[in-house]
This record gives structure tokens, sequence and C-alpha cells, in this order.
């Protein structure tokens, strides 16, 4: 996860760690019991070194509790530059391609069986994903990013699809 | 007896048409669901998975091969007795929900009660307590075409499960439904699942498909491909799926 | 239990749903049952009052009666002896009279009609003793007047009435079965079937009286005759009258100037009209069922296609076929019921409107009364209506496959090659007409048939009326008028169901097709042909049967009309006849335009996707 995103985060109001984390919690729903209480420190941390927060300490002393970060004007620069940047996670669909094509090529494994176990696997987590929606309350922020995971699967499966009809028609014919 | 299958199919055959124009919409199919599974069958539009539902719920006849209905053999029996079984033993939820316009909710979950010979009182009794079950006790005395698509499809639900059937048969039951009515369908089917109903659902949807214990793959009227989704731990958590990790 | 209740509410909703349909076959249905009532209780309207009357009045089996020759060279008085000689002959088991008759005229509020007046005893008669309905017996310088008469007249007991000059008081109304009512009361003596004033009434009084009010030779005389066998009063009859050729005239021999009436011909000339009525009811009670079989047909037929997928939903969750016939039955039959209760309460409420020129006879005046066996046959037919025009498509439907129905697969339009052939030459409004009517011929065969049916009964209608206005029957003066004119009526009312009716089906064979050419039409408007040109070949669609109809129909109901009433038939006007094909074609023309015009300016996109639906 970047840092950009605990930062903007931070953007709404001076905010303690816990704080940060309960917002996250609540945005990625069942997701978020993935992520370690440490990241956010983490981040935290490395963000202050960048100058792009400080930290306001009100109580006592070395508690990071306590801590209550704050903007500094480069960190509200690097949110807005965030926000507007038009990056997109780029599946990596070249490795598995090319894991059939050689699959094929030497002979080593058929490409059939390859697919068949990815979309089993898949399939397995789609059904994840579809029960974390099923138990989400309607109307969470949470739902809708299983439905983004779900529909991401359902993609890749009907590529899937693709490949074992590719495939299977070519073996046929060799 | 407790291990025997609810539903069964052996070397099940459907034809139409005759000639060059004969088409095997159900190809020699063998399947067993055992009593409490969920069964999705997955596949392209015409593969023959609608066929093979009505073929199991005894709305069309085979061709060739044998049905199991509950230790039943249901393919060699006359129309009336298929209608008696269907009554009993089958509750179907369908894509287009088929709920009779001109009867509200509770008229329509209590028709095959009706249907069954139960007393009018009995069968308003079952039918309130299962739009309770689904969620729609209020809207009882609502005509069908007050409700949304999600409810009209709960509505039917509750009458696929006013005789108790032994299996529920669905047909892309989610097909006509946005995400969110979906989602309502899908919860209701889990919560029918812990209660230890059996289900077979057909689909397109991967994601419907997805949410059973076993997931078979129709391809041109035959099994291409079966899966058992429980059990087995995905290797990564939806976190990483969702980009959090690594 | 469960099972009734719910073919009840399935059918009681299906009729709410669709109101107006309901309420088409419900016409529909009533038309024909109320038709076939009013046939059925005429029927005995037209027998049950003269037997009432002749039960009450200890009536005559012959009425024998003789007249003086005219005055003239061999002019003599009326053969009294001969008559009462026939109180000697074998049968006969009892007598009334001779009373002596006179032949005058009575005027009462400014009215003079002939009337006979009987001379009678104030004591009662053991044969034929008129049944005094108001005021009292005759009495000296009292008369007492024929029911029919005195409705005629508007007279009642204390009114005073002159009978040839004298003026007397009237003591009372009474009925008798000896003699038809006013105005077919004949002369005693003379022959009724000759050419003569049918405006004829009668009164009775006191034999003193009667005496008073002609010359004595002039008098007639009357006799009247209970026989041991009644039935045998015709053979009775036959064997003393002498040959039709001993006419007055030639025959002044023997018994000349002798009448004998057995009661037989007198209750059929009483009844007469009401027969006739009755013939042309029940004879337009059928034409009207068979237009009622057509409208049923239609209705529910095109109803079927909607109903196919709650079949297929009813037997999905379990409905037996047996379950799905008769949820699809009992709503029509339903209908069919309440239609015939409609039906016979309507006819019942009207058949003393039409019997009512055969007043004069007891029982006549009140109405009718319903019998089982008329309650029974006019539900059954009713019944058969609704059940004949839904069976097939009942049985159809819960034979269909269930996957079919759920599919909702209507039956799919036919292919008629030759028409689309021939079509694809004409003008775009012609070439969809066709098309849409080749795509269902059964309801092309119904709409010929509806029509055919309709045109029948009006060239049947024309025809009889042409006879009414021709026979000898309208140029007969008087009061008589009015008996044309009822049966006139009859022919109005039968014509204008009759028509009512077609242009029920009219609009409902068309409204059918436009549902079912629904996605037809859409796809040709997609295809660039206006809103006009489609309403256009909905009405054309609907007008070529319409004309072949007509054309049916004129020969057919020439055919009816001398099958019914075999005796005199006069063809209706020629320029009437042909009129009828334009007249028709223009009417479905004007029908069919409104539905078609609806039908036509849907806009095609929402039909197009309805498909995907």
């Amino acid at each position: 996860m970047r840092q950009e995103v605990v930062l903007a985060l931070l953007a709404k109001e001076p905010s303690h760690g816990y704080e940060l984390r309960g917002r996250l919690r609540r945005a990625l729903g069942p997701l978020g019991d993935a992520m370690n209480a440490g990241q956010v420190y983490v981040a935290l941390t490395r963000l202050e070194k960048a100058g792009l927060v400080t930290a306001e300490r009100a109580g006592a002393a070395d508690q990071q509790d306590r801590k209550t970060y704050v903007l500094t004007a480069d960190g509200h620069q690097r949110v807005s530059e965030w926000l507007s940047e038009v990056d997109w996670p780029r599946p990596d669909l070249a490795e598995f391609h090319l894991k059939l094509v050689a699959a094929a090529g030497t002979g080593l494994a058929d490409p059939i069986t390859i697919v068949d176990t990815q979309r089993r696997e898949l399939l397995r987590r789609l059904r994840e994903a579809e029960r974390a929606a099923m138990a989400e309350p309607d109307g969470s922020d949470a739902a809708l990013l299983l439905e983004g995971i779900a529909l991401r699967l359902q993609a890749d499966l009907r590529w899937l699809e693709e490949c074992e009809r590719s495939w299977s028609e070519r073996g046929s014919r060799s | 007896m407790a291990d025997a299958p609810v539903v069964c199919a052996r070397e099940l055959r459907r034809d139409y048409g005759k000639g060059e124009g004969l088409v095997r919409a159900v190809d020699g199919v063998d399947l067993e669901v055992a009593a409490g599974e969920t069964v999705a069958v997955m596949g392209p539009s015409g593969c023959g998975k609608s066929t093979l539902l009505h073929l199991l719920g005894g709305l069309d006849r085979p061709s060739a091969g044998e049905v199991w209905l509950a230790g039943r053999r249901i393919d060699t029996v006359g129309e009336k007795a298929v209608a008696r079984l269907r009554r009993g033993a089958v509750g179907f939820v369908f894509q287009a929900f088929h709920l009779m316009d001109e009867l509200t909710a509770v008229e329509n979950v209590e028709l095959s009660a009706l249907l069954a010979g139960r007393s009018p009182r009995a069968a308003r009794r079952r039918a309130l307590d299962l739009l309770e079950q689904v969620g729609l006790a209020d809207r009882a005395g609502f005509l069908p075409t007050a409700l949304s698509g999600g409810q009209r499809q709960r509505v039917a639900i509750a009458r696929a499960l006013s005789n108790e059937p032994v299996v529920v048969l669905a047909d892309e039951p989610t097909g006509n439904l946005d995400t969110a009515a979906t989602l309502d369908v899908l919860r209701l089917f889990e919560s029918l699942h812990e209660a230890g109903q059996t289900l077979v659902i057909v689909t397109h949807d991967s994601r419907i498909a997805a949410t059973a214990d076993r997931l078979i793959t129709m391809r041109d009227g035959r099994f291409v491909d079966e899966t058992r989704l429980t059990g087995g731990t995905t290797g990564r958590s939806l976190g990483a799926l969702a980009g959090l990790e690594g | 239990m469960g099972r009734v209740v719910l073919v009840l509410r399935l059918a009681v909703r299906d009729v709410r749903r669709r109101p107006v349909e309901a309420a088409l076959l419900l016409v529909a249905i009533m038309a024909a049952t109320t038709t076939l009532s009013l046939g059925l209780v005429l029927r005995q309207a037209a027998g049950d009052p003269y037997q009432a009357t002749r039960r009450a009045t200890a009536g005559a089996d012959v009425v024998a009666s003789v007249a003086p020759l005219p005055s003239g060279t061999q002019a003599r008085p009326a053969d009294v002896a001969g008559l009462t000689a026939l109180t000697g002959q074998k049968g006969v088991v009892a007598h009334s009279g001779p009373y002596p008759v006179a032949r005058t005229s009575a005027e009462a509020h400014g009215r003079t009609v002939a009337v006979t007046a009987e001379g009678r005893d104030t004591t009662s008669a053991s044969v034929d003793q008129p049944k005094v309905l108001h005021g009292s017996w005759v009495r000296p310088g009292t008369v007492v007047v024929e029911a029919a008469l005195a409705d005629a007249l508007g007279v009642r007991p204390g009114d005073r009435i002159t009978i040839a000059g004298r003026r007397f008081q009237i003591g009372g109304v009474a009925v008798t079965a000896a003699m038809l009512p006013y105005p077919e009361a004949f002369d005693y003596g003379v022959q009724p079937t000759m050419a003569q004033v049918k405006d004829r009434g009668l009164v009775w009084l006191t034999q003193a009286d009667a005496r008073r009010l002609s010359a004595p030779a002039d008098l007639s005389y009357v006799l009247n005759l209970k026989l041991a066998d009644p039935a045998a009063a015709m053979q009775f009859v036959d064997a003393l009258e002498p040959d039709p050729s001993g006419s007055p005239t030639s025959g002044a021999q023997s018994v000349p100037l002798l009448m004998l009436e057995p009661w037989q011909v007198t209750r059929d000339n009483a009844s007469i009209l009401a027969r006739n009525a009755q013939r042309v009811l029940v004879a337009g009670g059928s034409l009207l069922g068979l237009l009622a079989v057509a409208s049923v047909a239609v209705l529910v037929g095109g109803r079927m296609a909607d109903q196919t997928r709650r079949v297929g939903l009813l037997k999905a969750v379990g409905g037996t076929p047996g379950l799905v016939a008769a949820v699809l039955l009992a709503e029509h039959v339903g209908v069919a019921v309440l239609a015939a209760a409609g039906g016979l309460a309507l006819g019942w409420l009207v058949a003393p409107i039409v019997a009512e020129p055969t007043a004069g006879l007891i029982g006549s005046a009140g109405t009718p009364p319903l019998t089982m066996a008329t309650v029974g046959l006019v539900t059954a037919v009713a019944v058969a209506v609704a059940v004949v025009a839904t069976l097939v498509p009942a049985v159809r439907a819960a034979r269909t496959s269930t996957v079919v129905a759920l599919a909702d697969a209507a039956r799919p339009p036919r292919r008629t090659a030759w028409l689309i052939t021939l079509s694809a030459r004409m003008p775009a409004p012609l070439l969809l007409a066709l098309r849409l009517a080749g795509r269902r011929p059964r309801r092309l065969v119904l709409a010929v048939m509806s029509l055919a049916v309709a045109v029948t009964g009006l060239v049947a209608a024309l025809a009889l009326k042409a006879q009414l206005s021709t026979s000898n029957f309208a140029s007969t003066a008087g009061l008589n008028h009015a008996r044309t004119e009822r049966l006139g009526d009859v022919l109005l009312l039968i014509s204008v169901m009759l028509i009512a009716l077609a242009a029920v089906n009219t609009i409902v064979i068309t409204w059918a097709t436009v549902l079912d050419a629904r996605h037809a039409s859409a796809l040709a408007r997609a295809l660039g042909v206006t809103p006009q040109q489609v309403t256009a070949a909905l009405s054309a669609a609907q007008l070529l049967p319409a004309l072949v109809g007509a054309l049916l129909g004129i020969p057919a109901g020439l055919a009816l009309v001398a099958a019914v009433d075999p005796d005199s038939t006069v063809d209706p006007p020629l320029w009437q006849l042909l009129a009828v094909v334009p007249v028709t074609g223009l009417v479905v023309a004007g029908l069919t335009a409104v539905p078609a015009l609806l039908g036509a300016r849907r806009p095609p996109a929402p039909v197009l996707q309805a498909e995907h639906a």
C-alpha cells in the first residue's frame, strides 16, 4: 500500500494514528483485517521523515498513540498530485500467457491443466469475495471494493475460458 | 438411505429436432446431488443447462436416460404424477420470477400449497411464515407489480419453499437483478443452505456459481469440468487481491 | 378445498384484471341467452293462456253456429233446429245454447267497432261459461265485454257502451276460449277464413237484450258442445262438415251456413302471433348464439396468448393438466352462468311486452312462468357456448410443454406462402393487410363467420319486413296493425342485437389482431411504414373477411327465411340486398379504425425491446 493513502486520509483533519487505522478499517471492511497494525505507523514515520507530515505531541511523551499528525504544505501538495495521478495497477497477464506458451512448447506441462488449476484457484477466490460481500451490510464502502474484486476475477475467469478453448483447439489440431 | 442422492441423473439425454437438424441439448449427463448440497451448473447460454434443470424437475422429458428425485424415478411416470411430484418435491425459481400478476405476494406463495390440497388456512399461515423468512412480511398484501425485482424473486423463492421441497431448482435466479438484489438472493440461498436445503442453481454467471459447494461446467450438452469449491484454501488473501499486500 | 379456492380465486382475479373483456364476453353470451329465453318463454305464452282460459271457462270442444242466409231471393232465417240437432250426435256429452247472436256495432269513448253480441243466460252455463275478470256476469240491461276489446276501447265495468244504438251499462269484463280475442273475433256462422274485416269484438248480454238488437230473421245462433274425447274434436267436425264446395250460395239443402269450429283451431289462431314472434326469436337466438360462440372463441383465443405463461407457471408449481384446464374453464363458465341468469331475467321481463297482443286470454296479461326446463336449457346453452369456445384452447394449454409455455412462446403465426407472394405486388397497406390476415387463418374464419351470421340475420329481417309490409296482413284496417308492428319490433330488436354483437366481434377481432401484430407492425414501422399505412393495413385485414362474410350472408339469410316460413316468402328489394355489402364494409372500416389507430400509434421501440425481456 502506498504511503500516499495514509497521507490522503490525514488531509481531512489532524488525527491520531488509531483514528487513521479506524478510517482505513471502515473503508476496507474485512480486507482491513489483513493489514497489520504497524503498517500505518511505519508509513507515518516515513512521511514525517520526508517532511510531509508533522507530529504534535499532546500528552505523555513517548506514547505514539498520543501523537496528532498534521499535513505540511508539502504534504498537501503531494496529496493533490496523488489524487490527479492516472496510474492503474497492471495485472500481469503476460507472465501467465508466456507460461502457457512455454509449457506447450517444451512439453513439460499441459497448458490445459495449468489453465484448469488456475481457474479453480480463481473460482475459490471468487467464492471468498462473494461470501465476504454477502456478509457486508448494505451500502458499506467495503462492499464496493469487494464488487471490484469479484468483477476482476470474473474477467480473469473469462480470459481463462478463452485460453482453455484456444489451447484445446491447438492441442487437437497438432 | 441417508447417503442416497436427492437428485440423480444417469446417462441423461435430451434431443430436439431430427435428422440434419438434430440438437443434443443434454448429451449423456451423469449427476448426483447429495442432501444439503448446493450445486451450481455453469455454462454459456445454449449449453443445455436450463434443459438439464427442466429435466431434473420433471418439467421436460428426457429422450434417454434416467432421472431420480428423492429416490423415485420420474422420467417414466405420467404427466399427472409428475405434476404431483413437482408440487411436493421440487421448488422452482426462475429468472423471470413467473409470479401471477393478479395475485398478491402471499397468495403467490400459498399457490403451490393450495395446489397440494392444503387447507386455505394452513396454506396462508405457512405463506406468511415464509414471507417473514425472506424478509417480506410487510409486503404480503402487495401485488408483484408493486415490488422491486429482488423482492419479487424473494417472493418466488418463498413460493418454491412452500411445500418443503427436497430440492430447490433455480434457473438464472439473479439474471434480472442488480447487484444489491443479487446479494439479497444469494444471502437467502446461503441461509437455506445452512438450514440444510438442497439447491441446484444453473447460471452463466461465474459469480453466482462460485457461491456453490460444487461447480459443474457445462458445454454443448456435456459436463466438461467439476470443481469442489469448499475445503481447499486459497493461496492469497482477499487483501492481496485488492492490492493491499505485496 | 384449497384447490377449489384456488381455481375460483384465479378465475375471479383474472376477470377483475380484464374487466372489459369479461364484460364483452358477458354481453355476447347474454345477447344469445336473452333471445333464447324470450323464445322459450313465448312458446309457453303461446300455448298456455289458451289452455288456462279453456280450463277456467269449461271451454267448448266444438263451437257450432248458424247464420241466416243474407237478404236476397233465398233469404231465410238461421236454422236453429238443425243446430240443436247436433246435440244428439254421437260423442256429445254436454252442451250449452243455442244462444242468439246479433251482428252489429258498438260504440264507446267515441270509438266504433264491429261486435258479435251473444245472448246468454244470467245463470252459469255448463259449457263455455266466460270467466269474469272484473265486475259481474250479465244481468238485464248490462253488457259483459270481452277483455281484449275492453282493453282496446279503454272501458271498465260501470262505463257506458252503445250497442246497435241502445245504451247499456258495462257490467263486467270476461274472457272465453270459444272465440278469438279482439280484434280477431269472427262472425258466427260465417267462415272466418274468408276475407273480411278483422276488427271485430265480442260482447255478452242477456238473451232478451240480444234479441232486441236486431230483427229476429237476422239473428245467428251459437251452440257450445262438449265431447267425450276433446282430442277428437277435429274428426268430429270433419265428419259433420259438408264438403267445402258446399258453400252458402250453392248449398241451400242440408245444413246451410252451419259453421263448426273445433277448439284446436281456435287455440292455434289465438296464439299465432306469439308463435310467429317465437319462431323469429328462436331463429334469431340461434344466430346470436353462433355469434356469441365466435365472440367467445376470439376473446378466449386472444387471451390464451397471455395465458400461456400462467399455464406454464401453474404447471411448474405442480398443477396437473386437469387443474390447468379447470382454471381456464372456470372463468368462462362462470361468466356464462352469469350471462344465462341475466338472459333469463331479461327474457322473462321482455316476454309480456312481446306477447301482449294475446291479452284477452287468462294468464297472458301476467308474465309467463319460467319453467325449470327453460332455465336448464338456457343455462346449458350458455355453458356450452363457453365450453365449446374454451375447450380447444384449454386442452391445448393443458397439454403444452411446461418449458415452452414458460418461455411464453405464443403459437407461432402461420406462413401462407401464396398470400405472401401475392401481396408482394401490392401497395404497402394491402401487402401488410394480406400478410396479417394470413398469419391467423382460424381467426380469419371466425371473422368471416361472424359477419356472415350478422348479415344472414339482417337479410332475414329485411325479408320478413318486406313480407309484413306487402302481405294482406298489413292491408287489413284498424287496430290489427298493432300486431304486425309488434312483430316488426321483435325483428328490430333482434337486428339491433345482431348488429351490436357483430360490432363487438369486429372490435374484438381487430384488437386481437392489433395485439398479435404488435411486433410485426413495430418492425414495419421501424422499416419506414407510416402509422397511417399500418392503420389502413389493420383495418383492411378486417375488411376483407367482412366483405366475404357479407356476400355469404345474403343467400344464407334468404335461405333462412325460406326455411323458417316456407309458405310466403317475399324477397326484400334488390337495392337493399345490394346495399348490405358496401354498408357492411363501411361499418367494419369505421369500427376497426379506432383500435387499429390505437395500435398503430404506439412507438415501435418499446415493442421491439419487449422481445428481449
